[in-house]
């Protein structure tokens, strides 16, 4: 059991790893002759991912999938009004 | 508990309880003590408003903002995303290990965590340094205003939180403490700290 | 079976005496209670409405606009800080108040004197060297220009500059009441002391920037801060209350010398006894 969840641990701080290293890739795309440009494809990509992250640091190390009902909807709450918000906001 | 003890501690006291993973698992419960997480909730409020007024204030000047980006060090933000994710690796299997009983272990790990998250900050200290020695200072535009005065928030952050840790080590190493609450709080805030890193490398080092 | 006596009783008499002087009621902190609720209620009447200090002018202004807002407002500003001029003391009784059940905890009592420290120094530049600038700028309308810009950027870097002995008051509290094993006030509200921490650093760049949300009217040093102080003081009012009503009589101060009368009795062996 214990090595179970050690795992599934191990396994979230793996997939964290990865997707961090997609999205400095990402980021690194939205280039031309070596000076950044506006993207919004890498912007959005970078901020699902950004929600991605956070989502799983959540449920998994803060153990909130776990918690009970309030702190869950809380949390999906405040994931999608503020990466929205962050979204909307660019986009504007 | 002795029945003294009981008498004298108020009821429900949580502190001394120490639920195992079976617990953890199979039952609903929130780790470590409300008043931490209206911390951590508080905060993650408080920072989302931060972040926000920054995508407004860069509305108006997006391409200062973009041109400004490319002088940060993106291969170091990278490399302090993964050191931060590391800590908080670190930190949660600490907290399964201290609810399955394994103190040493846990204490292990939380000098682990601890140690991610002094690599940090003086990772964050060098790139600073480059930056400033470069001529860009909090002064320079708006983008650096907030590049420095965010980072630096959560350094802040950062820096009560290896305080938290050395309280949660503390913990961890004396057998008459070694409360499961204690720890598991430490861990939350440490999380959110990891989490707060992952929305500044996001939005100040990425978003283009 | 007891004398009854008329004179305060002494140090050794009967401890039946005591129960006749012991002062059951919590009147002294109850009326410092409400005096927070007046003053506070005042003091955003005096710097919202009347002075405008709260929302402040524009550090980017220009002279003339600044000699502008002085004669705009200087009816109200007089009227309005030179009432806080008068009533600024009642802050005083509101840190009593809150120093008295930090007194309480079981770790309080330094940090209690560093507290009303923090606050007896920090009182000036946050509170009344903003009054006394825009006071001495109003007195003499035809002042120098310059003079009077000065006095503005004065009074309105103090008000939201002065965060260091906020910041070190807040910190005390935070930290008296996280190791407080008494559980006078509640953990959470530690917390959001924090969060108070955390929004007097934010604000320290007015120093430099005349534009944004980091001046001195800025979303972030100014109107961000200024919502968080505001939940912080709604809060530490209903704790206080709650504080106040939770108190065991026994606590009160002649409690307390009740305490050690019975003390005395039980050293002298209850050879005390009543008049027969």
């Amino acid at each position: 059991m214990k090595a179970l969840i050690n795992a599934r641990l191990t396994l979230v701080w793996l997939v964290l790893c990865a997707v961090t290293i997609v999205s400095w890739w990402l980021g690194g795309t939205a280039e031309h002759h070596g000076h950044f440009v506006f993207s919004t494809p890498v912007t959005i990509g970078v901020l699902a991912i950004g929600l991605f992250k956070c989502r799983l640091i959540m449920q998994n190390f803060m153990e909130v999938r776990t918690a009970p009902r309030w702190l869950r909807l809380f949390t999906d709450i405040w994931l999608v009004a503020f990466w929205g918000a962050v979204l909307a906001i660019y986009l504007y | 508990m002795t029945a003294t003890e009981r008498t004298m501690s108020p009821p429900h006291d949580r502190d001394t309880m120490s639920p195992t993973d079976e617990e953890a698992n199979s039952g609903i419960r929130l780790p470590g003590e409300g008043s931490m997480w209206v911390f951590v909730l508080g905060d993650m409020i408080i920072f989302g408003a931060y972040f926000v007024i920054f995508m407004i204030e860069r509305t108006s000047e997006s391409a200062v903002f973009l041109q400004s980006q490319q002088h940060l060090n993106q291969t170091i933000g990278l490399i302090n995303t993964l050191v931060m994710l590391t800590s908080s690796w670190f930190v949660a299997r600490a907290v399964r290990a201290c609810r399955a009983g394994d103190y040493q272990g846990a204490t292990r790990l939380t000098v682990c965590g601890f140690l991610c998250g002094v690599v940090f900050i003086l990772i964050k200290i060098y790139e600073w340094s480059v930056e400033i020695g470069h001529g860009y200072t909090l002064a320079s535009n708006d983008f650096f205003m907030f590049y420095f005065m965010l980072t630096g928030v959560h350094l802040l952050h950062v820096v009560l939180g290896l305080i938290i840790l050395g309280i949660v080590f503390r913990e961890l190493r004396r057998p008459t403490l070694r409360r499961a609450s204690m720890v598991e709080s430490g861990a939350t805030y440490w999380h959110m700290v990891d989490m707060l890193w992952i929305v500044i490398f996001a939005l100040v080092y990425l978003l283009r | 079976m007891t004398v009854v006596v008329s004179t305060p009783p002494t140090p050794g008499a009967e401890p039946d005496d005591y129960q006749r002087y012991r002062p059951k009621s919590k009147t002294d902190q109850w009326i410092c209670w409400w005096s927070i609720l007046i003053f506070y209620n005042l003091f955003g009447l005096i710097f919202v409405v009347l002075t405008r200090v709260m929302p402040p002018p524009s550090p980017h202004l220009s002279t003339g606009q600044i000699v502008h807002f002085f004669q705009v407002h200087s009816l109200t500003i007089k009227i309005g800080f030179g009432l806080l001029m008068v009533v600024i003391g009642f802050s005083s009784w509101a840190n009593g108040l809150v120093v008295f059940h930090m007194k309480r905890m079981s770790v309080g009592s330094v940090w209690a004197y560093s507290y009303i420290a923090a606050l007896a120094v920090g009182a000036l530049p946050g509170c009344l060297f903003a009054a006394l600038c825009f006071l001495t700028a109003v007195f003499r309308p035809d002042r120098n220009p310059h003079i009077m810009a000065l006095l503005y950027d004065m009074g309105l870097l103090m008000f939201v500059g002065s965060l260091g002995c906020f910041a070190t008051m807040y910190l005390v509290f935070a930290l008296a009441i996280l190791l407080d094993k008494n559980k006078i006030f509640p953990k959470w509200l530690a917390y959001v002391t924090i969060w108070q921490i955390v929004t007097e650093v934010m604000a320290a760049p007015v120093f430099i920037f005349k534009r944004g949300p980091f001046s001195w009217n800025g979303s972030i040093s100014f109107w961000q801060g200024t919502v968080i102080f505001v939940i912080w003081e709604v809060c530490v009012v209903f704790v206080l209350y709650k504080a106040i009503r939770e108190q065991p009589p026994r606590e009160t101060d002649a409690g307390l010398l009740m305490r050690s009368a019975s003390r005395i009795r039980a050293r002298r062996g209850h050879e005390v006894t009543a008049d027969s």
